[in-house]
């Protein structure tokens, strides 16, 4: 559904990636930095090497407590305000993974203490004691589409007068349980993921991410001037092959991008299907916008991608500049494909577009407000 | 206030049925050979979302505070070797998806949620927020095995599915209202579903500063 007319504002937006905060990381990409470095897919249980991109310092392997939780508690240090899950002040929380790292631990070592991070539930509510929120707190969990819903159900909140302002929270940290089953359905092997190119086979990268926006109905220099949704239910882990999920996906977005200058900033994991689907769809809903890609360099954040990518693209709207699409070399599934970062200035929206499994596909715009 | 009014509701209270006796008691709601790979909580919400008649219009909220629990232990015996059917399976929010692509079946949105002890109340919310005409709000768990030894999956099989939209109309089988209110609460996937399976009437406190009214025709 394109909630097209809510002119909720995003107040306040941060991310950390495996380069470091959203300031470090949109530097990096101007750099042109790739964060991924093969590891083995199940860390110190050995397998394949594959893309990987950890935050500095952190091994795949699962701690108990799990050693993400300082970053977590790093970022979420950065978010203004406070009684956040208080009434009039909920929290979304997003993901795809959680603590499900410590449930392969658990099966590994049969040690108990892994068990604890182990549930959604009982992750977020141990990060909710941690963190000091309050009760309301939500958790939303559809693949890497979860961040896009989060924003999309605290917009709803704020806008229907029932939150002040509404936190949105995402997390995603590798673990072998997520490498080892995108290696299982062989997207995730030996090669480095090479976003919107053409080549012969197609690979991607995965990355430890995490991000927060705090949605404002008052405040924010940055609307989210459309949201859009839709899930193809076509199959599990493909897309229908003429493209019409994403179309009926930006199309909610693209009437109101109507007589704005987009730039558009897609899911390019480094599949070739999908990858081509999106730039051909991007280039009918927006036509002239440059396509660019992070997950080359940064690896696919999962469930937080959204929110991630989101800070991303503010730091550049900020900056003034745009990173180009990373990874791989060669030709490009189209001419709209920017693979040099470029001056921004005279655009005035940019769409940010997600894919996740069972043909699930968001996408908003995010401009001045 | 928020508003939404009950047009109809499928609730699946199996008790201690087997897996094995749930896919045959349920086989025939799907077409010939779709349930070999579908998981016991994928059957009982896909029976009971079927029941609605999902079309691409409605938005689908669905609750689920473990989901595919036993696919999840599946997929994490599979190691060294893991499973990618298992993995994909054992994703949230699998369960309905497994009717929906099975039925080719796209929709506009779909809202998944996890969650503990307010995990209705978020749902609830969700769903009464939703701009769709008609919102399908369905739910549930499925009992596990060495992870219920953990803690970390429900130690009941049940689902729900139920048809929510804005206008009253005949033959409406009752209303759910939530509200502003003081003081705090809790209400739980399971609990709700027990006030949906029985049609019990509910007025209380589900979450701080929140009030759940269930009525019933």
């Amino acid at each position: 559904m394109a909630d097209s007319a809510a002119p909720v504002k995003v107040a306040e937006c941060g991310c950390i990636t495996a380069l470091g905060d959203a300031g470090a990381t949109h530097a990096a990409l101007l750099r042109g930095e790739c964060a991924l470095r093969p590891v083995p897919v199940l860390g110190r249980d050995g397998g394949q090497a594959v893309p990987l991109a950890l935050l500095p310092g952190r091994l795949l392997d699962e701690a108990a407590p799990p050693d993400w939780l300082e970053a977590v508690r790093r970022l979420h240090a950065a978010i203004p305000g406070a009684d956040w899950g208080s009434p009039g002040r909920p929290v979304f929380v997003t993901g795809s993974n959680f603590g499900v790292g410590g449930l392969y631990a658990l099966r590994r070592t049969g040690d108990a203490s892994f068990a604890v991070w182990g549930a959604p539930a009982a992750c977020t509510e141990r990060l909710r004691a941690l963190l000091g929120w309050g009760p309301d707190v939500s958790v939303i969990s559809h693949a890497c589409v979860s961040a896009h819903l989060g924003l999309l159900l605290a917009t709803r909140a704020v806008e229907a007068g029932l939150a002040e302002e509404a936190l949105v929270f995402s997390f995603d940290f590798l673990s072998p349980f997520v490498a080892g089953g995108f290696h299982a359905l062989k997207i995730l092997n030996s090669g480095f993921p090479s976003p919107y190119r053409l080549c012969d086979s197609g690979a991607i990268g995965l990355g430890d991410g995490a991000a927060f926006a705090v949605l404002s109905r008052e405040r924010g220099a940055w609307a989210l001037a459309g949201q859009s949704v839709y899930n193809e239910m076509h199959q599990f882990t493909s897309n229908r092959g003429d493209g019409s999920g994403f179309d009926r996906c930006l199309e909610g977005v693209a009437a109101a991008a109507r007589g704005r200058r987009i730039w558009f900033k897609g899911h390019g994991t480094g599949t070739l299907d999908a990858g081509q689907l999106e730039v051909s769809a991007a280039g009918r809903a927006f036509p002239g916008a440059p396509v660019v890609g992070w997950k080359g360099s940064l690896g696919h954040t999962l469930g937080s991608c959204g929110l991630v990518e989101l800070a991303i693209a503010i730091e550049s709207v900020r900056a003034g500049r745009t990173p180009g699409t990373i990874g791989g070399a060669g030709p490009t599934m189209a001419a709209s494909v920017a693979t040099e970062s470029f001056e921004n200035g005279a655009f005035d929206g940019v769409v940010c577009a997600s894919n996740a499994f069972g043909g699930a596909h968001a996408a908003f715009l995010l401009c001045h407000a | 206030m928020l508003e939404r009014h009950l047009q109809a509701l499928h609730t699946d209270n199996p008790g201690d049925e087997t897996p094995a006796a749930a896919r045959e008691r349920l086989k025939g709601r799907f077409p010939p050979g779709a349930t070999r790979r579908m998981t016991t909580l994928g059957l009982l919400v896909g029976n009971a979302l079927a029941e609605l008649g999902p079309g691409p219009d409605d938005a689908i909220v669905y609750a689920s505070g473990y989901a595919e629990s036993r696919a999840l232990e599946g997929f994490l015996d599979s190691f060294p070797t893991p499973s990618p059917t298992l993995f994909q399976t054992s994703i949230h929010p699998s369960a309905v998806q497994q009717l929906m692509i099975g039925r080719q079946a796209p929709v506009r949105e779909f809202l998944p949620l996890s969650g503990g002890a307010r995990l209705a109340f978020h749902a609830l919310r969700a769903a009464l927020l939703s701009p769709a005409p008609r919102v399908l709000l369905c739910g549930g768990e499925e009992r596990g095995t060495w992870l219920l030894e953990r803690g970390l999956a429900s130690a009941r099989t049940f689902a729900f599915a139920a048809a929510l939209s804005r206008e009253d109309a005949p033959g409406s089988l009752g209303s759910v209202r939530l509200s502003r209110a003081g003081g705090d609460g809790e209400l739980g996937l399971e609990s709700w579903f027990d006030l949906l399976d029985g049609r019990t009437a509910f007025d209380g406190l589900v979450a701080p500063g929140w009030r759940l009214e269930v009525v019933w025709r």
